[in-house]
């Protein structure tokens, strides 16, 4: 059961420190995350926003914003450490060409004054030496790939004659004209219809199975990361507090931000009650965070959840949270009812499904 | 696309139509003094009468608005100077001068769209670092002091300094060096001031992001993406820019003594030359009506998303 078939690291994480420089003042967006990403898997990272996902995953291909830096840890990736690039040489040995990104609003994501093929087409050259026939005739089958009707005709179209969706498909052919190793996926689909965001989240697994690829997903949306996810981890605050595999993330939760979390989604809530919702407000990341970030904002906080940050404990070998409730000498605290809601659900739906 | 183009021309001579006749109606109600050479007070009532009906003053005015239409669309004929210089038909006073105003014009315009936009692109480049501050002190510079100010230290100073002669010289090549830098500076301040803001406001784009994240160059992506789009909204203002260059320089044309066509709106309004104001008016309002089409047309050339004509069939 506890067996993971996705073993390999392929992206390694340590003690990462990301700071921003904000008017004079120190911010910290990411508070020593240390992470494996395993080959093959499809991983999402789901917290608030401002919980420094998007910073996070930025770090692997270097696109932080000018005002930002690492300010300690490394990122070991194909050989490299990634937190030893400085120059846009080294960068560009993987940014587009290994790790490729997909963006939030596929609205604003193209050059409107380029047509769409000749966007793919240039992403598509960037990496692979053709004659400009081969790359046409290749970037045709790409956006035909990423199920485009009509390809050769929308080759020759603008952004604006696309729709979302279409236009998100477009993003996804750029971000696969290398053919990358992982694929990050922020918000693929927050800015997209219902219909549309399980058409892309669809293409986005067809494509993994296809050519192996490494997938994370940046969300807020817990829908998506039933539908998509591997693995699960949840960010707060700079850090992640939990980390697991999906089942053992929505049905057995050990942090209380994730119970947090959890019993906030409106498919819990009992029709005519008011939704739960998480007190205060998230922490000042421009002041140094003592303890568990979380702490103020968790009416049950322990005494030292105020005084020491929290190591990870493990739940199984694939399972681990950084909250002291795990600790042998904690008291047992049971999880909100909401918690045990869903395992009750997830059990009937077992039962149903045998 | 065609048939937008001829719908905005028709429009355009509507324009040009009304615009001409309300100059000429309010020409005459002017006073009838300038029609005498300043010579009001030595003639006499008849003799004065002699003369406005001479020019056919004396008719209604639906009668002259008529007259002046009949004679410029069926014979394109102007008319006649009357004061700056009696009985020469104004596009013989106005075309020399006008040519040499364009002369200098379109080689300045040149050099404000070549200095101007490379100015804004690398501004926009090293945005707050030392080429960005000095090009907006440029700027500043530029746009704080007056125009009068920097052309007379540049006629007084700058003419010794380099050894260049201070009045403008047909026979002279050289001479036309600091007027053209005269009519430049402004220009190259403007240009490059909008063309950084443009490219900066580009460059904040998600479409941006995802050209890097593609694994561009910081440099591929200025070239392929930043610029092009940046420039649009400057490619609007170019056909009238260059139409106007025509219409030349009141201030330096006067400092450097060139025959070109900047003052002479001016001197015909003072000097009461009605048919002199009427041909620039007309001149005039081409220029900006034509200028605003093309400028129209330029856009609709760059930008693939403006369609002129009916919707089409896009989603």
């Amino acid at each position: 059961m506890n067996e993971y078939k996705y073993t390999e690291p392929i992206l390694t994480v340590k003690d990462l420190v990301v700071k921003f420089n904000l008017r004079g003042q120190v911010l910290t967006a990411v508070r020593g995350i240390s992470m494996e990403l395993f080959k093959g898997e499809s991983l999402a990272i789901v917290g608030e926003s401002g919980s420094g996902k998007s910073v996070f995953t930025k770090t692997f291909i270097g696109l932080l914003d000018n005002n930002g830096w690492i300010a300690n840890g490394s990122i070991e990736y194909g050989g490299y450490d990634l937190t030893d690039f400085k120059t846009e040489r080294d960068w560009l040995k993987v940014r587009g060409k290994r790790i490729a990104m997909v963006f939030q609003d596929p609205m604003t994501s193209l050059n409107p004054l380029k047509t769409v093929g000749k966007q793919v087409q240039e992403a598509f050259t960037l990496h692979n030496k053709v004659s400009r026939e081969e790359a046409k005739r290749r970037t045709v089958e790409l956006l035909g790939d990423v199920g485009i009707p009509e390809p050769e005709r929308r080759y020759k179209q603008y952004p604006h004659e696309f729709s979302g969706g279409m236009r998100q498909r477009v993003v996804i052919a750029i971000a696969m004209a290398c053919v990358p190793e992982i694929l990050i996926c922020d918000e693929p689909t927050t800015a997209l219809d219902v219909t549309i965001q399980a058409q892309i989240l669809d293409l986005i697994k067809r494509l993994q199975a296809r050519y192996g690829l490494t997938v994370v997903y940046i969300t807020h949306d817990l829908g998506v990361v039933a539908n998509v996810a591997d693995r699960i981890a949840v960010m707060y605050a700079g850090d992640i507090v939990e980390i697991g595999r999906s089942e053992e993330v929505f049905y057995d939760p050990r942090h209380p931000y994730t119970w947090a979390l959890l019993s906030s989604l409106p498919q819990l809530g009992v029709k005519g009650e008011d939704l739960l919702a998480i007190q205060g407000t998230p922490p000042n990341l421009f002041q140094e965070i003592k303890g568990d970030a979380f702490a103020p904002r968790n009416p049950q906080a322990l005494k030292v959840d105020f005084v020491a940050r929290p190591p990870y404990f493990e739940v199984t070998p694939t399972h681990k949270a950084r909250t002291w409730l795990l600790d042998p000498r904690a008291p047992h605290l049971a999880p909100p009812i909401h918690i045990e809601n869903l395992r009750t659900l997830r059990r009937g739906g077992v039962d149903r499904a045998k | 696309m065609v048939r937008y183009i001829l719908g905005r021309l028709g429009r355009a001579l509507i324009t040009m139509f009304l615009v001409l006749s309300i100059v000429f109606l309010l020409m005459r109600l002017l006073p009838v003094d300038g029609y005498f050479e300043g010579r009001s007070d030595l003639m006499s009532d008849t003799v004065k009468n002699v003369i406005l009906k001479d020019l056919g003053l004396l008719d209604p005015w639906y009668k002259q608005l008529f007259d002046f239409w009949r004679k410029l669309l069926l014979e394109g004929d102007l008319g006649k100077s009357i004061v700056i210089r009696k009985n020469v038909p104004v596009v013989r006073l106005i075309w020399p001068k006008a040519k040499m105003s364009f002369e200098f014009g379109i080689i300045a315009l040149v050099i404000q769209q070549v200095f101007g936009l490379s100015m804004g692109v690398l501004m926009a480049r090293y945005k707050g670092k030392f080429a960005d501050k000095m090009g907006n002190l440029y700027i500043l510079l530029i746009n704080a002091l007056p125009a009068a100010v920097y052309y007379l230290a540049i006629q007084l100073y700058l003419s010794s300094v380099l050894k260049l002669p201070m009045l403008y010289d047909p026979m002279n090549a050289a001479s036309r060096i600091l007027p053209i830098l005269c009519l430049s500076l402004g220009g190259i301040a403007s240009n490059a001031m909008w063309m950084r803001r443009y490219m900066v406001d580009q460059m904040n784009m998600d479409y941006i992001r995802l050209a890097r994240a593609k694994g561009m160059t910081s440099s591929q992506v200025a070239f392929r993406h930043v610029m092009r789009n940046a420039f649009i909204p400057m490619a609007q203002s170019l056909p009238t820019a260059v139409l106007f260059t025509i219409s030349g320089s009141l201030y330096v044309e006067s400092l450097f003594s060139i025959p070109g066509l900047g003052g002479l709106l001016i001197q015909s309004i003072q000097r009461q030359d009605n048919t002199m104001v009427q041909a620039m008016v007309l001149l005039y309002s081409v220029i900006s009506i034509s200028g605003l089409l093309l400028g129209d047309i330029a856009m609709m050339i760059c930008d693939p998303r403006i369609k002129l004509t009916k919707k089409g069939e896009s989603r």
